[in-house]
């Protein structure tokens, strides 16, 4: 049916995007979800769209689905405005939070629902549902009603029923969370696996980065009805372009200094744990307020002289290796993982250590 | 053991007073409905003539039938009416939804009489309609047949049994999730369709249980034809009531009531096979499984 293997392009800068939202604003009478955001999404890419509860993700998604209207901006598909087009004629299909099953239809029914906005025949129409449920191996329910499903299985089948339409662009909003560790596991698995048989582009949201990373080709990082950050997965990981970003993905440890010189993509930031010199974002200038960014897994304990000090607070087993929290003088808390079979004892001191090559350096938050 | 036992003797008022109340009076009815009138005395033996002369009878049948299609046209009627209304209250009113529903409901804390009377001021020859009409000098002389007809009788008990309607569906609507609206939508069904293919199904229950409210009780209204419906006020409740008082034939009385009920009890039991043959029924049923 839809399988087919397509070249992947996920630049999204060279090649037209398939999605593009130009300053587009959401306000809801006074409560600004979405704060003129700019953003381009790739054919044929998993995006995920990732922030914290209440961020601005759904109606973000809702504006692109077609539920809801653009305060002001513009969202294009395929170079084309989507204003004034209304939900059911946009290419675009949803997985909805709450899958959004109709009760008083089968599993089967319930899939072929979007295929008589077709030309089709019958016979079509039911190969077509067969060989969607199939897809997401739900053709033993194929005559079930959705209350007779867990919610596992309705996940199964509100997926079926948006991509056997084959749209350009699939959108799935939280559509893990309901369901438990295990099978959010394996359902992540089948999603990405999915999209790149299909070729199909999915927008995902989530607030679940363990989950963007796993599924994502680029993550959309969004904060407060803004983007924070758009890129690869390893790009935001080791290059986050805020201190919120560092924060909100795998957080990093924050140190606030002031930039005491800027050589190139490097820079040289007075902290309360030393003066290091780290590569850092585009724009900072000397003696801006700035913010040395440290993963736990770069810092070390080290025996003799260099490195800063701090006294442990905190020691946390987690089977391969050892999280140990610890507080400095200038009372920054710092996280660390061990990886030797005994930690360092609360309350004792410790001398830490990092290879500034792999800090960063990002500015300081604006206030507000 | 001994729980269960006191369960049972707790329990027996309860069943006494249904005993009493309902199934007693009814199998009385139907007790009468087999016996004869001979002079002002009833003869109690067991006989079929009552229910004869009532398939007979030109009158009886066509009252029945007036009286069953009044109630499917004002209950078609409401539904029409009421649909929309309750839409609205569900889906577009969010502050002032109590506000709304109690304004639905204060015309029935009024009583039947003093409706009907003040529906006799709206539509009398020298009432607020005519007198408006005149002023306006849309017509000279007042529209006798607004008041004592067939259509002032419609009138107002479509106004009386609209609230009913409007709950029926109201509360249908309060249950019909906007997202699966969205979903369709999202399917690429246009307006029409989503309404037919989900909107529709989805509220049929409270379309159901509306209009079978409101077609019991016009079937069973008594006074709205008697005192608006002038000549065309003679309904087979009426003619029940003439049986039961003037007329001293409780027998026939008796079973022109139970042939009312053994229709009654037909229609609805075809209405349950309809809703539970549709994909709704199933889908219910599937609920409980
Ligand atoms: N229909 C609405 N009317 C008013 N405020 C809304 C509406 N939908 C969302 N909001 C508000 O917009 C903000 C963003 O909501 P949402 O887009 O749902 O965030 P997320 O999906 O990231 O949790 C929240 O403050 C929320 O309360
Ligand atoms: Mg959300």
């Amino acid at each position: 049916m839809i399988a087919a293997d397509r070249a992947k392009d996920t630049s999204g800068l060279g090649n037209s995007p398939l999605l593009q939202g130009i300053a587009v604003h959401k306000d809801y009478g006074g409560v600004h979800a979405v704060r003129g955001v700019d953003f381009r999404i790739a054919q044929n890419s998993y995006v995920t769209l990732l922030g914290p509860s209440g961020c601005g993700k759904t109606s973000l998604l809702r504006m692109i689905g077609g539920f809801e209207a653009l305060s002001s901006g513009v969202l294009e598909l395929d170079g084309q405005s989507l204003d004034g087009v209304p939900a059911s004629r946009r290419p675009v299909n949803t997985v909805f939070q709450n899958y959004a099953l109709f009760p008083h239809l089968s599993v089967e029914e319930n899939v072929g629902f979007g295929l008589a906005y077709r030309s089709l025949s019958k016979a079509e129409m039911a190969s077509n549902v067969e060989s969607a449920l199939a897809l997401v191996q739900m053709s033993p329910m194929a005559k079930r009603r959705p209350r007779q499903l867990s919610g596992g299985q309705q996940q199964r089948v509100a997926l079926a029923r948006a991509i056997v339409n084959e749209p350009r662009l699939l959108l799935l909003d939280e559509t893990l969370s309901a369901l438990d560790r295990r099978m959010r596991k394996d359902m992540q698995i089948e999603l990405k696996d999915l999209q790149r048989r299909l070729g199909m582009t999915f927008l995902h949201v989530t607030h679940d980065q363990e989950e963007a990373f796993a599924l994502s080709d680029e993550i959309i990082v969004m904060n407060n009805g803004r983007i924070e950050q758009q890129a690869s997965p390893a790009e935001i990981y080791r290059r986050p372009a805020t201190a919120y970003v560092a924060d909100f993905i795998g957080g990093a440890n924050l140190a606030p200094g002031r930039i005491l010189s800027v050589a190139g993509e490097t820079a040289v930031i007075d902290t309360p744990l030393g003066r290091f010199e780290c590569p850092s974002v585009a724009g900072l200038q000397e003696g801006d307020k700035a913010v040395l960014c440290i993963r736990s897994e770069l810092l070390r304990l080290q025996a003799g002289e260099g490195g800063f000090e701090a006294v442990v607070t905190h020691t946390v087993f987690r089977g391969a290796e050892w999280l140990v929290e610890a507080k400095t003088q200038g009372g920054i808390v710092i996280s660390l993982i061990v990886d030797e079979p005994e930690p360092p004892l609360v309350g004792s001191a410790v001398r830490l250590g990092f290879d500034p090559a792999r800090g960063w350096i990002v500015s300081a938050p604006t206030e507000g | 053991m001994a729980r269960s036992r006191t369960g049972f003797w707790l329990s027996v008022p309860v069943y006494a007073a249904v005993v009493a109340l309902c199934v007693a009076p009814l199998l009385i009815l139907l007790a009468y409905s087999f016996f004869q009138v001979s002079f002002v005395a009833v003869l109690k033996e067991p006989t079929l003539k009552n229910y004869v002369r009532i398939l007979g009878s030109e009158t009886y049948r066509w009252l029945i039938l007036k009286t069953f299609g009044s109630g499917l046209m004002v209950a078609a009627i409401t539904a029409v009416i009421g649909y929309p209304v309750a839409w609205f209250i569900a889906k577009r009113v969010v502050a002032a939804k109590s506000a709304f529903l109690t304004l639905l409901l204060v015309p029935l804390y009024t009583g039947d009489l003093v409706r009907i009377f003040a529906w006799r001021m709206l539509l009398g020859a020298e009432g607020v309609i005519n007198t408006f009409l005149m002023a306006i000098g849309v017509i000279r002389e007042p529209i006798g047949a607004l008041l004592f007809s067939s259509l002032a009788t419609h009138i107002v008990l479509t106004y009386n049994y609209l609230p009913f309607m409007v709950l029926g569906l109201w509360l249908a609507f309060e249950a019909l999730d906007d997202r699966l609206v969205e979903a369709a939508a999202d399917l690429g069904a246009g307006a029409t369709s989503t309404f037919r293919r989900v909107t529709l199904p989805l509220t049929l229950p409270g379309l159901v249980a509306g209009s079978l409210m409101v077609f019991v009780m016009v079937v069973g209204d008594y006074l709205t034809p008697q005192l608006l419906g002038g000549a065309s006020g003679v309904t087979i409740i009426s003619a029940i009531n003439d049986l039961f008082g003037t007329a001293f034939d409780w027998p026939l009385g008796s079973a022109i009531a139970w042939t009312m009920l053994a229709i009654l009890a037909l229609a609805f039991a075809g209405a349950a096979i309809v809703i539970s043959r549709s994909s709704l029924g199933k889908a219910l049923a599937a609920g409980e499984a």
